[in-house]
């Protein structure tokens, strides 16, 4: 099982040059049953991502490219008359897959981005009053451009909570974007990938997670964290319970990942950007977006012993 | 989270309202007993009105209605106590001001004001009724009181009933060692002035006068009259004649105690032989004098041996009262002659009685010598068939000669009184002395209980150089009453305590309720002796036989010393100042970065213990395993969770601190 | 120890003892710890008790007497532990105008046990009183009015508990080295033209100078510190996000606001120039703020409004706000 996961990882990295570390969160979001947000530029290879991902676990895949004219039953799905039998029958939409990649997500309305959001959050969807489960697992890789690009709709904050995770993939080192010159298209390589886990593994590795071992000593330090951002004056609004549950969560499968069976401060400290940043606001610009420096504040100054 | 604004003028919370409605109840349910009818409805009124104030149904009383209130409390208090000070009325009195203020408690300062009355109410409970049940009850009082107290302070805390009675009863018990400490060592004063006492309702007893059928009725009586210990072995129980007074005076009828016998004569005695020593916890009796065996001696102050060796106190004893006594069962008792003895103990009516003087005279005639007569006389009683009997039949006029020629059953006191009559009509001088015999001895406690039952009666006579001789003619008729008691002298006419059904006295043949009556005896007596009892003189003997000395500089050694320690034990226990330290492990890692710190590698705030050793594990190549061993004992510890011995965690440091080059101070590097 | 003589020889001993921190655990050193006026009432009615267990000789009325003085003993403790262990920090507070309530933010943190009806302000102000729970946080917001512009530091702070039985308080006096900014009080009135704006004299009066003063030049995405006066709501409910009307800020024509250009008592003049610079930030208008040393702007938006009324709250005022005066 180790072997494997660590030859998983290996492959999406074949795939992805030079983003071992993000290779790795996308991984532990997965892990922790949580659903991702990537925040790039466009071809950064936040498709590719997704893609290898969902090859190398073996998951069905659909993407879903969002449009200020997409509808929410674009996402869902849609009854249609059947001449045949003279009955509606239902497609389904691109949603009922096991991995989606909701491409360029803040381009859509609003009314789009919460159909996919309630889908995510509630493991199902209810169509024309039927209500519908989501395939297990269910993992959504959102990707959105950057706010400060023109023309999109920004996801709001308690839109933004249901993610457990944020990253941004950013430029390739030097080397990395000389063997990607180089090499062959990476989108060739797809294809070619083996699924290295079967449905069954993979759930037995995300009930294996929540094992790993969380003592006081450590709740301790996340409780500071979190109580940090509540009282802190430059922090815009603190972290909620559900925030600091991630935490805990996505520390959890860093450590796993990472073949530990207990959880470490500086698990904690590695997944913290990924999994607040997009949860806190500075008080001085509450309407900015990011807390990178507010991460960073919480990296240095809250006692992690 | 509330901010609230804190005053004493502020509305009281719902919570402390309902305990004050508690404790006030806890507080006047000792009163119930000896409260008029009227304060007890006043107290259902009041509460009743202030809960409808607290439900909106009703409102504070107005300024009217306070003063109209109050003067009718007064007016209640003058009718039924027939004035307004002293004790009983002021009582009354207090606890209808602790009645009536309920009803206008609205600030928390009123509040106050009743929790500080219910205090004192408390105490004047004390005044009335000291038994150990009582005490502990009051224990609930206090608790509900302080709990009130509790409940005015404005945290949510005090909104949780549970907790707040906790914590109240915590701080009684944490309490506890301390008042014990006051209790013993704090200085006790006699009276600063003259307070009025609590007023003795009809107390069952001895009186000064009596009819034969007097103390047939005290011996149906359950209730106690006294306690005794001895300091030596207990004597038996036929020689432990309890005197209270002497009745000299005999009217035909009556026998009571002379007029001469208040004078305060000496009485000239010589202690002859063994003195027993003892000591007594009387029952309050409402008469002045006290109970000892023959010839006693006792310090307690103000307490004199009278002319004919009764003692007697300064004033009537009111509440239990605790005594130390001497007794010579073997002194010479007035041994010279004195006109004033002739006129008392001879006296006797003009007339009456005919034969029993004509038979005194035959007697008189055929015994020259005194004690021979009184032998005839016992002899007489022990031949003759005399029946000792609780139910003797009426007697008309000259009572004495029918009981002695015609019906000849009778009880202690016709025997005694019949054959001080003989005696006297004689020429013998003698008189009847009045008090109790026997008792009920209480194996678990060694001491003696005496109750009303064993109250009795017998004669005195006079020799010339031999002094008063003490002899009880009932012991020639019965025997079982001296030497076993009452209850088995009359047990064919099942006559013990027949008005009494609810005595446990009368229940004595079944086993275990006697042990359980007996262990319940003891323990009110112990309650009696060693807390009602400590007052200056107990204290003082107490202290001396713990220390072997006993002043001032003592007690406060004692109050100061003691009471430190016991302070530090519960602030010790409350503030737990061992809790403050981190844990263990987090000191051996904090010793871990001073090491480090004096080689220059100080871990930042938000270093996590690993990246931290990590980069020390780089600056100090060559103690890398070193520190990485520390840091695995740690981290299992710490977050594997895998318990371990601090001292597997302190070696690992010692090992890295062994591989380090000694530095003292902070390098720079 | 309102205003005694022995208040400055007070004030040092308690600096000392308890020195100003923007934390400060409450320890044995920290707390006081007396009788209340309560506790008064209570010993005299134990001395009356003590009394008729004297004079009555009743030893459950010494006893009852004993245990509710040693209640008031351990009260002591009791009282102390609810006080210690306490940890207060400074949450700071936003600047305000003079006239106006200084809010304070005070965070009372507990480290172990749970604290009762903690009572905290600036006496004679009446205090506020609050719970702490075990391990837990407790915040309040104290306010004391701003009188004059500049660094505002609030006094010592007086934490103080009767928990359990109210018979003692337990106080300590902190300072938490708290400091807020208090702005000039706003006044309106007219500008000069001199102080209005720069030297083309336009004849303008002052109240239209916000209108219309600058070229529109188009839209550009909105980025936080944007006014919010000038976004541009109908493209935002078409659909086409937020977006900011973008005006051109023509040099010459910036409005500028002179100290030196006003007459009047240096207090006035400032409240006058604090009204502007409100105004024109309401506005969305681009200004420059001139006071003898200082020069800000031109430019917009709350970056800059900020630094303006700082320099306006402090301009002749510098105290540090880590010094005491």
């Amino acid at each position: 099982m180790r072997t494997k996961l660590d030859a998983c990882l290996q492959m999406v990295n074949g795939v992805l040059l030079g983003k071992e570390h993000q290779v790795r969160l996308a991984m532990t979001c997965l892990l922790a049953r949580g659903h991702l947000l990537i925040e790039d530029l466009p071809g950064m290879g936040k498709t590719t991502l997704s893609h290898a991902l969902a090859k190398a676990l073996g998951l069905s895949f659909q993407r879903i490219q969002f449009t200020s004219d997409l509808l929410p039953g674009d996402i869902l799905g849609t009854s249609v008359f059947d001449k045949d039998s003279g009955q509606f029958a239902f497609h389904p939409g691109p949603i009922f897959a096991e991995l989606v990649l909701a491409d360029e997500i803040n381009r859509a309305t609003p009314k789009s981005q919460s159909a996919l959001l309630e889908a995510m959050e509630e493991g199902q969807v209810t169509i024309e009053g039927a209500t519908r489960p989501l395939p297990d697992p269910f993992f959504v890789i959102a990707t959105q451009n950057p706010v400060t690009q023109g023309g999109t709709f920004a996801l709001p904050e308690s839109q933004l909570d249901r993610f457990l995770m944020r990253l941004s993939l950013g430029y390739p080192a030097k080397g990395a974007e000389k063997a990607l010159l180089l090499g062959e298209a990476r989108r060739d390589l797809l294809p070619r990938l083996e699924p290295v886990f079967d449905h069954a593994e993979l759930a037995k590795l995300q009930e294996l997670v929540p094992q790993v071992r969380a003592s006081d000593a450590l709740v301790d330090y996340v409780l500071r964290l979190v109580e940090a951002t509540r009282s802190q004056p430059q922090f815009a609004w603190g972290l909620s319970p559900r925030a600091s549950l991630a935490l805990l969560a996505a520390a959890r499968a860093w450590a796993f990942l990472a073949d530990r069976e207990y959880v470490i401060p500086e698990d904690v400290q590695a997944v913290l950007p990924a999994v607040v940043g997009h949860r806190l606001r500075e008080r001085a610009d509450p309407s900015g977006h990011g807390g990178g420096a507010l991460v960073r504040w919480l990296l240095t100054e809250v006692a992690a012993v | 989270m509330s901010t609230r604004r804190s005053s004493v003028a502020q509305p009281i919370p719902r919570v402390a309202l309902t305990w004050l409605l508690i404790a006030q109840a806890l507080v006047m349910v000792p009163h119930l007993f000896h409260l008029p009818a009227w304060t007890i409805a006043l107290w259902l009124v009041c509460a009743l009105w202030r809960i409808q104030i607290y439900r909106m149904r009703a409102g504070y009383p107005n300024a009217l209605a306070k003063v109209v209130l109050m003067a009718g409390a007064a007016a209640g208090v003058w009718f039924s106590r027939g004035s307004l000070i002293g004790l009983d009325a002021g009582s009354v009195l207090l606890i209808s001001a602790f009645v009536l203020k309920l009803v206008e408690t609205r600030s928390r300062r009123d509040a106050l004001v009743l929790v500080f009355l219910g205090f004192f109410v408390v105490v004047t409970g004390y005044l009335f009724d000291d038994s150990m049940l009582l005490a502990l009850f009051t224990l609930l009082s206090v608790s509900a009181l302080l709990a009130s107290l509790i409940g005015l302070q404005q945290s949510a805390f005090a909104e949780r009933p549970w907790p707040t009675l906790r914590l109240a009863g915590g701080m009684l018990a944490q309490a506890l060692p301390l008042m014990l400490l006051l209790f013993v060592f704090f200085p006790r004063l006699g009276p600063l002035w003259s307070l009025p006492q609590p007023a003795g309702g009809a107390v069952t007893g001895l009186s000064d006068n009596i009819e034969p059928g007097d103390i047939a009725e005290l011996s149906q009586s359950g209730e106690l009259a006294f306690r005794a210990s001895f300091d030596g072995p207990m004597p038996p129980r036929s020689q432990l004649y309890w005197r209270a007074l002497t009745l000299e005076r005999f009217d035909g009828r009556r026998w009571s105690q002379s007029s001469v016998a208040q004078y305060p004569i000496e009485p000239q005695w010589q202690k002859r032989g063994e003195a027993l020593r003892y000591n007594v916890i009387m029952q309050p009796s409402s008469r002045p004098w006290l109970f000892a065996l023959d010839t006693g001696e006792t310090s307690l102050e103000r307490t004199r041996l009278m002319s004919d060796f009764r003692l007697e106190r300064y004033r009537p004893v009111d509440k239990s009262l605790f005594y130390q006594v001497t007794s010579w069962p073997d002194a010479v008792r007035e041994p010279e002659d004195s006109p004033l003895l002739q006129r008392r103990a001879l006296q006797l009516p003009e007339q009456g009685e005919p034969r029993a003087r004509a038979w005194a005279a035959d007697l008189k005639r055929r015994y020259a010598d005194p004690q021979a007569l009184v032998q005839a006389l016992l002899q007489h009683f022990n031949r003759e068939p005399y029946v000792y009997t609780l139910k003797p039949p009426p007697t008309g006029v000259d009572g004495i000669d029918a009981f002695l020629f015609d019906t000849r059953r009778g009880f202690c006191a016709h025997y005694a009184g019949a054959m001080t009559f003989v005696l006297r009509a004689a020429g013998i001088p003698a008189r009847v002395v009045a008090g109790y015999q026997g008792g009920e001895v209480n194996p678990a406690g060694n001491y003696i209980s005496v109750h009303q039952f064993d109250a009795h009666a017998w004669v005195e006579y006079w020799l010339p150089e031999r002094g008063w001789v003490s002899v009880d003619p009932t012991f020639q008729v019965a025997p079982t009453r001296i030497e076993q008691g009452l209850e088995e002298a009359v047990a064919g006419e099942r006559s013990f305590l027949q008005g009494s059904l609810f005595s446990a006295l009368r229940y004595r043949s079944i086993g275990w309720m006697n042990q359980l009556r007996l262990s319940w005896d003891n323990l009110n007596y112990g309650w009696q002796r060693w807390v009602l009892a400590y007052q200056g003189e107990e204290q003082a003997n107490l202290l001396q036989r713990w220390f072997g000395a006993f002043d001032t500089r003592l007690l406060l050694i004692a109050l100061v010393g003691g009471g430190g320690l016991i302070l530090s034990g519960v602030a010790l226990g409350l503030l737990k100042p061992w809790r403050r330290e981190r844990d263990p492990q987090q000191r051996v890692f904090l010793g871990f970065e001073r090491l480090l710190a004096r080689h220059g590698l100080r871990r930042a705030r938000g270093e996590g213990p690993r990246a931290f050793a990590e980069r020390a594990a780089t600056a100090l190549p060559q103690q890398a395993e070193s520190i990485r061993a520390f840091l695995r004992v740690y981290e299992a510890q710490r977050y594997a969770g895998r318990p371990g011995a601090v001292g597997e965690l302190r070696q690992a440091l010692t090992g890295l601190r062994r591989r380090l080059p000694w530095r003292f101070t902070r390098s720079t590097r | 120890m309102a205003d005694t003589p022995l208040r400055p020889r007070w004030d040092r001993w308690l600096a000392k003892r308890i020195p100003a921190a923007q934390r400060v655990r409450l320890d044995q050193r920290r707390i006081f710890i007396v009788p209340s006026r309560v506790g008064a009432a209570f010993g005299v009615s134990l001395l009356l008790m003590l009394l008729a267990g004297i004079n009555y000789q009743n030893s459950l009325a010494y006893g009852l007497t004993f245990l509710l003085a040693s209640v008031g003993i351990v009260a002591i403790l009791h009282t102390y532990r609810n006080l210690a262990g306490l940890v207060l920090k400074a949450g700071g507070g936003g600047a305000v105008f003079v006239g106006e309530q200084a809010r304070f933010k005070v965070l009372l943190e507990s480290s172990g046990r749970a604290h009762q009806a903690i009572a905290i302000g600036w006496p004679p102000a009446e205090l506020q009183s609050l719970d702490v729970p075990a391990l837990g946080l407790g915040e309040c917001e104290l306010s004391q009015p701003a009188l004059r512009r500049g660094w505002l530091r609030p006094g010592r702070l007086k934490v103080e508990s009767r928990f359990p039985l109210g018979i003692l308080v337990a106080w300590s006096w902190v300072d938490l080295d708290q400091a807020l900014l208090v702005y000039p009080r706003p006044l309106p009135g007219d500008l000069p033209l001199a102080a209005g704006r720069g030297d083309d004299g336009e004849e303008s009066g002052s109240h239209q100078l916000g209108q219309g003063a600058d070229d529109y030049q188009g839209l550009k995405t909105y980025q936080p510190g944007d006014s919010k006066q000038r976004l541009h709501w109908k493209a935002y409910s078409r659909g086409h996000g937020l977006l900011v009307k973008e005006f051109a800020a023509l040099s010459g024509r910036d409005l500028h606001l002179d100290l030196d250009a006003l007459e009047g008592d240096l207090e006035s003049r400032l409240s006058l120039l604090c009204h502007w610079v409100l105004q024109f930030c309401n506005e969305g208008q681009a200004f420059a703020l001139h006071l003898p040393g200082v020069q800000l702007g031109p430019d917009s938006g709350e970056t800059h409004r900020e630094a303006c009324l700082r320099a306006l709250a402090l301009y002749a005022n510098e105290q540090r706000p880590g010094n005491r005066p």
